[in-house]
């Protein structure tokens, strides 16, 4: 019999129509999946366990009762002959970043641990109406400040099933973690600097970040309002066309969702490269970041594993029609980290207000003796280091004296970016891309607790994917293969606003042309004889 | 030898306006009669994830305000962030406008009543203002035995703050101001403009200086005022205040000012010593605001011929006098039904003022109901006067007819016949009523031919007494002469 926790979506939402197979034997067959590789979920105030270390603990929530009837309602609707819709059984989980109604959204923070969403995010509420069975709530960074999942303060935080000595990636470490284990064909993940590309990548699988605007963020617990683009992963391009199919288009709860007509991504995904320009940019095989003995700026080639798996996709796109233009400039993708040190922060910094202990969430136990003592506390005690971190810089760059100097500065630098973009794109100018191919991420999945506390050099994690959200352009990561120690590199694709057609266009040939590879056939450790 | 000062004011102003949904999500706007947090949603609470959507009409209500202000509004506005913490404000920052607002400059041509003039004869103050801009409301908080209290209902009611320059000079023109401001905020349509109710409320910036010299000194701002009164009573006292300081030597310090209403006192706030630090930045989860031309040409078809410049129409056109002016513009209301009536009645339009004035406001208000409520038509009144002109009925009949015009909803001529109303013209009956008349009261009949002519006009009343007061009186006199001769 198959194994369903392998089935993409697209065959599962097949499977079910044809009744071949019900949503509650899929639910069962996940469920079973979930016990068997996750391990405890994440929790607050937990103390280490040994057996932690051989599980994925991808999730904080189980949603197991939700998921049932949800299953139910879609064999109900088979059963009647009704459409169940594009995702009819198909099993997702959802960054916990998502409010669901009558769910814990937590945000990984002690701040929201008691926090139950009374209403449901427009992508999750699009997942469930398209027939989604949503498993449950995975981990994150807090509040998805982190690249690494580490900083979540529901411990213990997810692990790569690729090795599980090795961090997921971040922020929606859970979701990669949970979709690369089997736990579900798809998850809902979101994009600041690279939270869904990078952890994509880290974890062996397909992350998208759409246009800016492309998919409602109402419902999502904001980080950079201006950056934030939820988006789907998958593990394969067609099932994250598939997904993207289902959350994107307008909302009249978020004011900045695009109202350009959403494209059947689907139709034409399959039909190749020939005639495309794919462009390869120096300025994304090296990475500048401050020195962390001298504070200076240096510059340093990425590891040849990594700039090799980008070359080699080249090739095949050349070889499939595609033409190749080397060279093309984009000098400011240095500039964006930084650049998102200052912006980000300031959004998240004004974000981060509403958590005050008046409303809803923590509030300190401790007796207090006026307003100002008890926002002291409850704010105190319920952030972890990193959402401290991003107040006291975010503060700090927005306040009147230095506002000019950092945030007014770093808008102007982040408009220099997204000329980099339109200059490579712009069909009348000298590159006309179709495409930017790149390396998704500067080095494989670092190890659990390598970088986790080093803030700074975490962030430099980001480097090749912030630019486009400061562009608001699309991107995609995709699997192309393994380093020497058995950990997945992940290639990232990013092309013009609203080109994720397209985009998926060109990732979709990529996986056609490796599908015969013998690094396809690998599975995660984990799973193994499973 | 003393100095003579004067004062340099400036108002602060915030308009709630009358929209039916809050600006940003779609609870209603006016939760006047609901139990606290009886009227919210996740979008106005400030739950995790929401968006605001901005409701069209508050940039519509703005617009037309920021038109009637001579203001120039901006094609691209931006929303922004103000950073601060306090209990009723869920998110933490309260979305506003702050360097590229809704609209920039404007003014208004104050007329000043001569009541309001020191010297008796009325001038026109302009008062500009700097800019005008939209916003969303904070909640409230009361304190009650030791515990704080937050009603969320009022979040995201939708405000329009408008600043003026410090160009008023007295308590007078500061009430005048807000005055002619409550006037256009209810003639637009756009707020009640209830200072009571607080949908619109004030803040005055008040210094003081040497009368000729054009610096600004330091100014104290005072708060909490509920009515127009009390805004001049709490200028007026903070002005002799700060005079009294200065005399004494004392430097006047940038104080907040709270008023006691119901002890008719300033108390000190705060020193305000710096500035608050809001951390503006552009609203991220609102796109830029952009009132294409088509937009506003759309909104600002519907702006009226504003209060001020009908009362100038009025008393320039019409020859009607700057009182009845302005009585008459008092609202759109009002106004539109004078020019309805003077449009159908032909005889001079003072009359039609008069009437107004005099007879049809009383009635209005002792019905409590808007002139375009009232069954009373333009046309009606206008045909009722026009009776009164044309002799079919007399004044005392036309007064008494206003009420029962009213209660029916009939037009007056028809009235006048059913209730055999119509002045009696008829020589015939006339002569017969005059003749019993002077049949019946042979002693007056005697005292008038012996010289007391006087006695005439009793003789009449007796004929009107008899015809219930529709004998028309020139041809009752003339009549009553001829049988007396």
């Amino acid at each position: 019999m198959t194994n369903l926790v392998n089935c993409s979506a697209l065959e599962l939402a097949e499977m079910v129509r044809a009744r071949q197979i019900s949503a509650e034997e899929i639910l069962d067959e996940t469920l079973t999946r979930i016990v068997e590789v996750d391990g405890r979920p994440g929790a607050l105030d937990t103390a280490p366990a040994v057996d932690d270390e051989k599980k994925v603990h991808a999730f904080i929530t189980h949603t197991e009762e939700l998921a049932r009837s949800q299953a139910q309602e879609v064999d109900a609707k088979i059963a009647k002959g009704e459409d169940a819709g594009l995702l009819a059984g198909v099993p997702f989980t959802v960054k916990d970043i998502f409010c669901v109604r009558g769910t814990p959204s937590t945000a990984a923070s002690r701040i929201l641990a008691n926090f139950t969403a009374p209403y449901t995010a427009t992508p999750v509420e699009r997942l469930i109406a398209a027939g989604g069975v949503m498993l449950g709530k995975v981990n994150l960074d807090e509040f998805t400040y982190g690249s690494s999942s580490e900083s979540s303060a529901f411990q213990p935080s997810p692990r790569n099933p690729w090795d599980l000595s090795k961090v997921p990636g971040g922020s929606s470490g859970g979701s990669a973690a949970a979709v690369a284990a089997g736990e579900g064909a798809l998850s809902l993940g979101t994009d600041t600097a690279g939270s869904i590309r990078q952890p994509a990548a880290f974890c062996g699988v397909v992350g998208m970040k759409p246009t800016y605007g492309r998919v409602s963020r109402y419902g999502l617990i904001a980080f950079g309002s201006s950056l934030d683009c939820p988006g789907p992963i998958a593990r394969n391009v067609r099932d994250a066309a598939l997904m993207l199919q289902v959350i994107a288009g307008a909302d009249r709860a978020d004011a900045t969702a695009a109202t350009q007509a959403v494209p059947d991504y689907l139709r034409e995904i399959e039909r190749g490269v020939k005639g495309m320009r794919i462009g390869l940019s120096p300025d994304y095989f090296r990475i500048t970041f401050p020195d962390p003995q001298s504070g200076e700026y240096v510059e340093q080639a990425l590891p040849a594993h990594m700039q090799e798996a980008v070359w080699k996709a080249a090739e095949l796109y050349r070889s499939m029609g595609a033409e190749i233009i080397e060279n093309v400039p984009m000098p400011n993708t240095r500039f964006g980290i930084p650049v998102y040190f200052v912006i980000s922060r300031v959004e998240a910094a004004s974000n981060l207000h509403r958590f005050d202990g008046v409303k809803y969430g923590y509030r300190t136990k401790q007796a207090v003796a006026d307003l100002n003592e008890m926002y002291r506390r409850s704010r105190g005690e319920g952030f972890g280091p990193q959402p401290k971190l991003r107040i006291l810089m975010g503060m700090y760059v927005s306040a009147a004296q230095y506002s000019e100097q950092y945030y007014q500065r770093a808008l102007k630098v982040r408009t220099l970016i997204r000329h980099d973009f339109e200059n490579a794109f712009d069909p009348q100018g000298p590159y006309r891309l179709d495409a930017l191919l790149t390396p998704t991420t500067p080095t494989t999945a670092f190890g659990m607790a390598d970088v986790y506390g080093d803030s700074v050099m975490m962030q430099y994690a980001d480097q090749l994917t912030v630019p486009a959200n400061h562009a608001g352009v699309p991107g995609i990561s995709i699997p192309a293969g393994f380093s020497s120690d058995g950990l997945p590199i992940g290639i990232q694709l990013l092309g013009p606003d609203f080109s994720e057609a397209q985009l998926l266009r060109v990732a979709r040939a990529y996986e056609m042309a490796t599908e015969k590879e013998e690094w396809r056939e690998k599975k995660p450790s984990l799973l193994e004889g499973k | 030898m003393s100095v003579e000062y004067e004062a340099v004011i400036g108002l602060e102003t915030h308009i709630q306006l009358n929209t039916t949904t809050k600006i940003f999500c779609s609870c209603k706007a006016d939760s006047w009669d609901d139990a606290p947090n009886s009227n919210i949603c996740p979008v106005c609470t400030g739950l995790p994830g929401v968006l605001p959507v901005l409701n069209r009409k508050v940039v519509e209500k703005a617009v037309l305000l920021a038109a009637a202000m001579h203001a120039e509004i901006q094609v691209l506005s931006f929303f922004d962030r103000k950073n601060y913490f306090y209990p009723d404000l869920p998110k933490g920052y309260q979305i506003s406008q702050y360097d590229h607002s809704l609209a920039r400059r404007g003014y208004l041509e104050l007329p000043i009543p001569a009541s309001a003039d020191p010297n008796g004869k009325g001038y026109v103050r302009a008062v500009h203002i700097h800019k005008l801009h939209i916003e969303e409301d904070a909640g409230k908080t009361k304190k009650e035995r030791n515990r704080r209290y937050v009603d969320f209902n009022r979040c995201g009611v939708p405000l329009v703050e408008m600043v003026t320059e410090p160009d008023l000079r007295t308590a007078e023109e500061a009430g005048q101001y807000l005055i002619r401001l409550r006037q256009l905020l209810r003639w637009l349509g756009i707020s009640e403009g209830d200072m009571e109710k607080g949908n619109l409320r004030c803040d005055a910036n008040v210094s003081i200086r040497e009368k000729g010299s054009s610096v600004l000194n330091t100014k104290t701002e005072i708060k909490n005022v509920n009515s127009i009164d009390a805004v001049k009573d709490a200028i007026q006292k903070e002005i002799e205040r700060q005079i009294r300081e200065v005399e004494k030597g004392h430097a006047i310090k940038p104080w907040t000012l709270d008023w006691d209403d119901n002890a008719g006192v300033l108390r000190m706030m705060r020193s305000k010593e710096t500035e608050a630090d809001y951390r503006y930045f552009h609203e991220p989860d609102l796109l830029p605001l952009e009132i294409s031309a088509e937009w506003q040409a759309d909104i600002l078809e519907g702006l009226p011929e504003l209060p001020l410049e009908r009362r100038a129409r009025f008393m320039r056109d019409l020859q009607i006098p700057e009182y009845d002016a302005d009585i008459l513009t008092a609202d759109h209301d009002l106004a539109d039904y004078f020019e309805r009536t003077i449009g159908l009645y032909k005889g001079d339009v003072k009359k039609i003022s008069n009437w107004l004035m005099n007879d049809v406001l009383r009635m209005r208000n002792e019905w409590g109901m808007s002139m375009s409520e009232m069954k009373l038509t333009p046309a009606y009144l206008a045909e009722l006067v026009q009776l009164v002109d044309e002799g079919k009925i007399n004044i005392t009949t036309a007064k008494n007819l206003l009420p029962k015009i009213q209660e029916s909803g009939k037009n007056p001529r028809t009235l006048v016949e059913e209730l055999g109303l119509a002045v009696v013209s008829d020589d015939a009956a006339i002569r017969a009523i005059c003749a019993k008349v002077v049949a019946q009261n042979p002693v007056e009949v005697k005292s008038y031919r012996e010289g007391k002519e006087t006695l005439i006009g009793w003789f009449v009343g007796q004929v009107m007494r008899e015809l219930r007061g529709k004998a028309d009186p020139k041809l009752t006199q003339q009549i009553l002469k001829e049988l007396l001769k």
